[in-house]
């Protein structure tokens, strides 16, 4: 065999491998967390997902009890509605904070913003993609927190007789509000800087043209430059979806950890799902009859779930709210 | 994100975002130990180290090959382990230990696993756990205490509020919402208390502090020791409004910020409580009379009690009799196990373990004051060497 043969035949089964990982990836954590996460479906059944009540059981009982075939500590229960309830509200209130701010700067960067100062301002929105998480708890926990419980929240709270949701009482600022708050500062440089690419990819002559036609720079966004980069703007903001929703260490720090209760208004305490598991694994390993860890691989699964459905969602609604505008260069 | 618009078309393509979601839980699920510990050992506490005045009886200077030692666990102990640390470096210059305060839950299940040599803890293992991993030693190392501590505004951090344990539990249970409610008052005349609410905060690890605190309730009121029990951890009542918190560290800095709020906190972070402003309770013992945890009230407590104590050593210490005893006090435990990887780690576990409970040298009144510890009293320390001599390689 001559060599560049043998190379091309490697760089193919290379590539192939490579290429194939993510899905073997995928395939095979799927596999692992739906089987470690199986006994404590057959325990509690689809209340896992309704109920308010979250409790390994005693763990100092001196025998375990045995339900649908699985040991138990006494007394165990697992319900995680309100985890369910504190990820999915702490990041559409990211969104409906985030997304608006997002994709303004985008705008701004591309059409607006002098090129010079935009190459000062782009790699700055990318390096806040860059921070960790914890920064932003800690930063969430310091300012963002005390502010909710002495600026923003009373303020909202007056439009409480409107807004049952947001009546008072603020409490202490570590909850669903700062959540959502925090959060939306994670997501806005993802949504940013996807967005500012995806415009960037607008071809210059159509915009020019409707300016050329008395268009005002705001028309001819909306009618020219949003309708090209639309699919791909709200496939922007689903990964910053995504990572709100997975977000961890942040919503942790700054969520007050709620337990067994569901959110009362805009700034109760809250627990998301990705929170719930990290604090709660130490715990679950003490568990001698070992469901409780189980429970958590079914939260696992539940969370990966539910991302995955919010992006078909999306996808969906991306497929149906009809095709590319056409725009000829 | 510098190809942010590459990734997108790449995206449209399939599965990208799915495997992104899998590989980030995956990492949560697995990975959650080193963030939650790691963040537990992001907020160093400064002490004044004691001057290495300690004379050591055991071990000869330098002697033995190199071991690293690791000790993880009680939040409620982590202080005291960083006082010994660097104290004990000059006793055998040779063994390093590392130590972290990840809380008790952490300091049980990773010293079962073999993963540290020592876990710390204020809680005894259960029976379930000990069937579990056989072989697995609960020694303690001092007495220590837990108060209760409040910031209620309006209020001085010098009244010492008067609290029964039924009290605090039909708070913790959500009964009793504002610190102004009949039953605080009823126990607290000539108090101005404020309407104001009542913000209990609990531990979200793993935590021996919650073992004891749940004990406490338990032995008080009915209702909670119908419902709620005991453990490391709990499922917690719903109160709306109710924080959770993660360390010793992490309520004390949550009671500090939250007026209002109620917590349960070891007693080697009262200075730290005190420090923030936090005000302490003077809690009601079995006998009916209300006292702080100091040397006295503890000691009494004790000597009680410490009869009692097994073989080995697994021994409730709550709520015990006695007219001058504090309601909430316990053995500080290292859980070890018996076999070691080999018999070098064996004998530097046991020569540190020995040094920690000699009077002379880790129990040092030095030491322990600082902490506000009670040293293992002297008809406790046999059973516990007698339990550490069973260490071996």
């Amino acid at each position: 065999m001559k060599r560049h043969q043998l190379t091309s035949k490697m760089f193919r089964l290379a590539t192939g491998i490579a290429a194939g990982s993510p899905l073997l990836i995928l395939i095979v954590l799927s596999f692992v967390l739906f089987r470690d996460a199986m006994p404590a479906f057959r325990y509690q059944g689809i209340s896992f997902f309704t109920g308010i009540i979250w409790n390994m059981g005693n763990m100092y009982a001196n025998n375990p009890i045995v339900k649908n075939g699985v040991q138990a500590a006494p007394g165990a229960a697992f319900g995680i509605l309100p985890f369910i309830v504190g990820t999915i509200g702490s990041s559409i209130i990211a969104l409906i904070i985030g997304v608006p701010i997002a994709l303004m700067t985008a705008f701004a960067l591309v059409y607006k913003v002098p090129p010079s100062l935009a190459k000062i301002v782009s790699p700055v929105i990318e390096l806040l993609a860059g921070i960790p998480s914890v920064i932003y708890g800690l930063w969430g926990m310091t300012v963002v927190a005390p502010w909710v419980e002495y600026g923003l929240g009373p303020w909202l709270s007056h439009l409480g007789h409107m807004v049952p949701f947001l009546a008072a009482p603020v409490g202490t600022g570590l909850g669903l509000l700062t959540s959502g708050l925090v959060l939306a500062v994670m997501i806005i440089p993802i949504i940013t800087s996807t967005a500012r690419d995806l415009l960037k990819q607008v071809p210059t002559l159509p915009v020019e043209g409707a300016l050329a036609l008395g268009m005002t720079s705001f028309e001819s966004v909306l009618h020219v430059a949003w309708p090209w980069a639309k699919r791909g703007i709200i496939g922007a903001v689903i990964l910053g979806w995504g990572r709100a929703l997975g977000e961890t260490m942040a919503v942790l720090m700054v969520s007050g950890d709620a337990a067994n209760y569901l959110p009362a208004n805009l700034y109760s305490p809250i627990s998301s799902m990705a929170a719930a598991i990290a604090s709660m694994l130490d715990s679950a390993l003490t568990d001698f009859s070992g469901l409780s860890v189980h429970a958590l691989a079914l939260i696992a699964v539940t969370l990966l779930l539910i991302t995955m459905l919010t992006n078909l969602l999306a996808r969906l609604l991306v497929q149906f709210g009809g095709r590319r505008v056409g725009v000829e260069v | 994100m510098v190809d942010g618009g590459n990734i997108v078309t790449k995206f449209n393509k399939g599965a990208l975002l799915a495997v992104t979601s899998a590989v980030v839980l995956g990492g949560i699920a697995y990975g959650s130990v080193g963030v939650v510990g790691a963040f537990a050992q992001a907020k160093p506490v400064h002490h004044t180290v004691v001057k290495h005045q300690v004379k050591h009886p055991v071990v000869k200077r330098g002697a033995g090959p190199a071991v690293k030692l690791q000790e993880t666990g009680s939040t409620l102990l982590w202080p005291l382990f960083q006082l010994w640390v660097p104290v004990y470096k000059h006793v055998a210059p040779k063994v390093d230990i590392t130590t972290a305060g990840t809380g008790s839950g952490v300091g049980i299940s990773q010293a079962s696993d073999g993963v540290v040599q020592i876990g710390a803890s204020d809680a005894y293992m259960s029976n379930q756990k000990l069937k579990e991993t056989p072989g697995m030693l609960n020694i303690p190392l001092a007495i220590s205490a837990q108060q209760i501590m409040y910031k209620i505004p309006g209020i001085s951090k010098n009244v010492h509020l008067k609290l029964t344990g039924t009290v605090i539990a039909d708070i913790y249970l959500g009964k009793i919402r504002y610190w102004n409610a009949p039953q605080i008052r009823n126990l607290n005349k000539g108090v101005k208390l404020p309407h104001w609410a009542i913000v209990p905060i609990h531990r979200t690890d793993g935590s021996g502090d919650t073992f004891l605190f749940t004990q406490f309730m338990t032995d008080t009121n009915s209702a909670w020791s119908n419902s709620v029990q005991y453990g490391t951890s709990v499922s917690w009542p719903a109160v709306q409004g109710a924080l959770g918190a993660n360390g010793n560290q992490g309520v004390v800095q949550t009671a500090e910020h939250t007026p209002g709020s109620i917590a349960y906190v070891g007693i080697s972070w009262l200075n730290k409580g005190l420090q923030g402003g936090l005000g302490e309770a003077q809690l009601q013992n079995k006998a009916g009379r209300f006292l702080l945890p100091t040397p006295a009230t503890v000691a009494a407590a004790a000597n009680a009690q410490i009869k009692a104590t097994p073989k080995d050593e697994r021994i409730s210490l709550i709520y015990g009799p006695g007219v001058n005893s504090y309601p909430i006090i316990n053995y500080e435990y290292a859980i070890v196990k018996n076999k070691q990887a080999n018999a070098n780690v064996a004998n530097a576990v046991k020569n540190l373990l020995l040094w920690a409970i000699n009077p002379k040298g880790g129990n040092t009144a030095s030491f322990m004051n600082q902490v506000h510890f009670l040293p293992l009293p002297a008809s406790i320390a046999p059973l516990s060497r007698n339990q550490i001599e069973q260490i071996h390689g």
